[in-house]
């Protein structure tokens, strides 16, 4: 045996070499015509080597808490290596936008070598369906626990100043069936909504919104989040364009230092937001400022 | 178990309306998430928000207790449930974790066809040893990140995770290349030190090819002029833009420095010498026993030029690879008054 899930965490500098080797042997196979483009086996490789870093695997010793991968066996380790550099190396076709017949080609079952090597082979679960059927699906269960609920029930009673726009929202959500949180809205404005007029409601929802998103973003901890809070609060128009523009210096105002306002930045323009390239000076569009007002992220 | 599915089903279908309805109120957002990972190779470096840290080490425990129809799995991983809804990046990997581990089931221990591999770092691709060591090096600032935030000492973590870092680097033959793995060793190692007083002199060592023998012909004079045969293995350090400022050399077991064009102000002074990597490799026996405090056994000369030692070691300049442990060690090497 090469090397094992254990051998990554605790004899990481002799390990290596041969987990680069077998992660570089099965790209070379699933990459097919790009199979000798050293740039495409790298970002394969590279990114399964990421994913183990990130778990904590790769050099964790006992410093990084144990995982299930840490009590997987070789051959299930190598079958989950394997389905990883498999599935990276599909995302690197498509992305160099190969016939899909090929892909068909490339998983097809016709491959003799295919059918002798089963860690290729889909294996159906011995327990059956995961309760979920698609990992989105746990995803969205999310909204159902307490502390996001708690919090943006927070946000909705910060409306209460605008009762048209709390009677927005909860004919929104009436809409969208919310359960027993809408019940317990209802149940604590009932005295505030009740002889309110029905009028120009969607005006009313869209302002909702608006304060919803801020709400939100106030409340956040996470560090881009409250970058793009910043943004949108000190960002000043540069006149005679359509853009705003606010320095470092001013964003790291308050708690923040000028490298946490960098990290937050890198951030958003990772994310799409923002092109920034590290200037003292941060400028955006007003439709960027649109879209940095509805940026929200989640944990610290 | 039917009744418990049931029930979970039940709990779904209430709340995902007002699943979607915060996700339409927070998520419309214009950008196109990246559907895999920031990778290093991919954009140069950047290894995405430390914070992720927590909640993309609990995916895979996650991910085979949703293969297990674990009932109450999303009540115990609940939080980092929160933070899939909101995180791209861990949401795009929790994906991959699913199908990788999906693959896994029903595998038993018998062949494994992974055929003859190579096992030598020499033969590893240098850029994936590059990779390799930025990827430790911000794993452990996310490590010191996260520490700090929950207000807990995993300073050994990420430490060991550094030393691994510069161990793997040392197999790297090419200079540039070693730059490029360790391009934020000192950065992430001194991440949260708390520097009270500005150094007099910062210098850092100037990464070099092989044994440490620069061939350059200003270096060539510059080094003589520290006093210093030509040729010696040596770690060369230079502060600012200056093309060379200071060496360090072997002694048998001694590792010794030299400085030269120190300011006026330092003259006739002893210099207290900080080497803030100095911690990190332990074959070092440095003088005082502390690498952030290590005196000067001699004040400046008149001339500016200061000949001292720093303590001893094992390790030698002239094998190849100790020359590269002990240059990560020395990329920065601060020096003030002593007095």
């Amino acid at each position: 045996m090469p090397f094992t899930a254990h051998d990554l965490r605790y004899n990481l500098e002799s390990s290596y070499p041969a987990l680069c080797a077998y992660l570089q042997q099965r790209t070379k196979r699933y990459l097919g015509q790009f199979a000798y483009d050293a740039y495409e086996v790298d970002v394969v490789v590279g990114h399964v080597v990421e994913q183990l870093t990130r778990i904590q695997l790769l050099g964790g010793g006992d410093h990084a808490p144990e995982t299930a991968l840490d009590h997987l066996s070789n051959a299930q380790f190598y079958a989950f290596l394997n389905q990883s550099i498999k599935n990276k190396a599909i995302d690197r076709l498509r992305r160099r936008r190969l016939p899909t017949s090929t892909l068909a080609e490339l998983e097809g079952s016709g491959n003799n070598e295919e059918d002798n090597d089963y860690l290729t082979t889909v294996v159906e679960s011995i327990w059956g369906s995961p309760p979920f059927p698609t990992p989105e699906a746990a995803a969205l269960q999310a909204v159902s626990q307490e502390e996001l609920r708690m919090l943006l029930k927070r946000c909705i009673e910060e409306l209460s100043n605008a009762p048209h726009q709390l009677q927005a929202v909860i004919k929104e959500l009436d809409e969208v069936g919310a359960g027993d949180f809408l019940q317990e809205l209802k149940e604590e404005f009932r005295a505030q909504l009740a002889d309110l007029e029905l009028s120009h409601l969607s005006q009313h929802k869209d302002h909702a919104h608006k304060k919803l998103r801020h709400c939100l973003q106030k409340s956040s901890t996470n560090l881009a989040v409250l970058i793009a809070l910043r943004l949108t609060e000190y960002g000043e128009h540069i006149t005679g364009t359509d853009e705003m523009s606010v320095e470092i210096r001013t964003l790291a105002k308050d708690s923040l230092s000028e490298r946490e306002v960098q990290k937050g930045l890198k951030h958003l323009v990772r994310a799409g937001l923002l092109e920034w390239h590290g200037e003292e000076i941060i400028r955006f569009s007003s439709v960027q400022l649109k879209h940095l007002a509805r940026f929200y992220d989640e944990g610290e | 178990m039917k009744k418990h599915n049931d029930g979970l089903s039940d709990s779904r279908n209430e709340y995902l309306p007002l699943a979607q309805w915060l996700q339409q109120i927070l998520a419309i957002t214009p950008q196109q998430p990246e559907a895999e990972l920031a990778s290093i190779t991919d954009n140069g470096g950047e290894f995405g928000d430390a914070y992720h840290s927590t909640f993309y080490q609990q995916l895979p425990d996650f991910v085979l207790a949703l293969l297990n129809n674990d009932t109450q799995a999303t009540i115990r991983f609940a939080p980092l449930l929160f933070h899939l809804t909101g995180c791209p990046i861990c949401h795009s990997a929790y994906l991959e974790i699913y199908d990788a581990m999906h693959a896994t089931l029903g595998i038993d221990e018998t062949h494994i066809p992974v055929g003859q591999l190579s096992q030598s770092m020499a033969t590893t691709s240098p850029r994936m040893l590059v990779y390799l060591c930025r990827l430790l090096i911000n794993q452990a600032e996310a490590v010191l990140r996260q520490a700090r935030n929950d207000h807990t000492d995993n300073d050994a973590w990420a430490r060991s995770l550094l030393q691994q870092a510069i161990y793997s680097s040392s197999h790297l033959t090419q200079s540039m290349l070693r730059q490029r793995a360790l391009r934020d060793l000192v950065e992430v190692a001194t991440l949260f030190d708390d520097v009270t007083t500005p150094a007099a002199h910062s210098y850092t060592s100037v990464l070099s090819s092989g044994s440490g023998s620069r061939h350059g012909s200003k270096t060539r004079r510059r080094a003589e002029t520290l006093g210093r045969p030509v040729g010696q293995p040596a770690i060369y350090l230079q502060s600012g833009l200056s093309e060379l400022e200071g060496t360090i050399t072997q002694n048998q077991d001694i590792l010794e420095l030299h400085l030269e064009d120190l300011g006026q102000e330092l003259h006739g002074r002893f210099l207290t010498i900080s080497v803030p990597l100095g911690s990190l490799l332990e074959p070092v026996r440095w003088i005082g026993g502390n690498p952030h405090a290590i005196r000067s056994q001699v004040p400046v000369g008149e001339d500016g030029t200061l000949t001292t030692p720093l303590g001893s070691t094992d390790l030698r300049l002239s094998d190849p690879e100790d020359h590269n442990l002990l240059e990560a060690m020395f990329k920065k090497l601060d020096v003030r008054p002593g007095d």
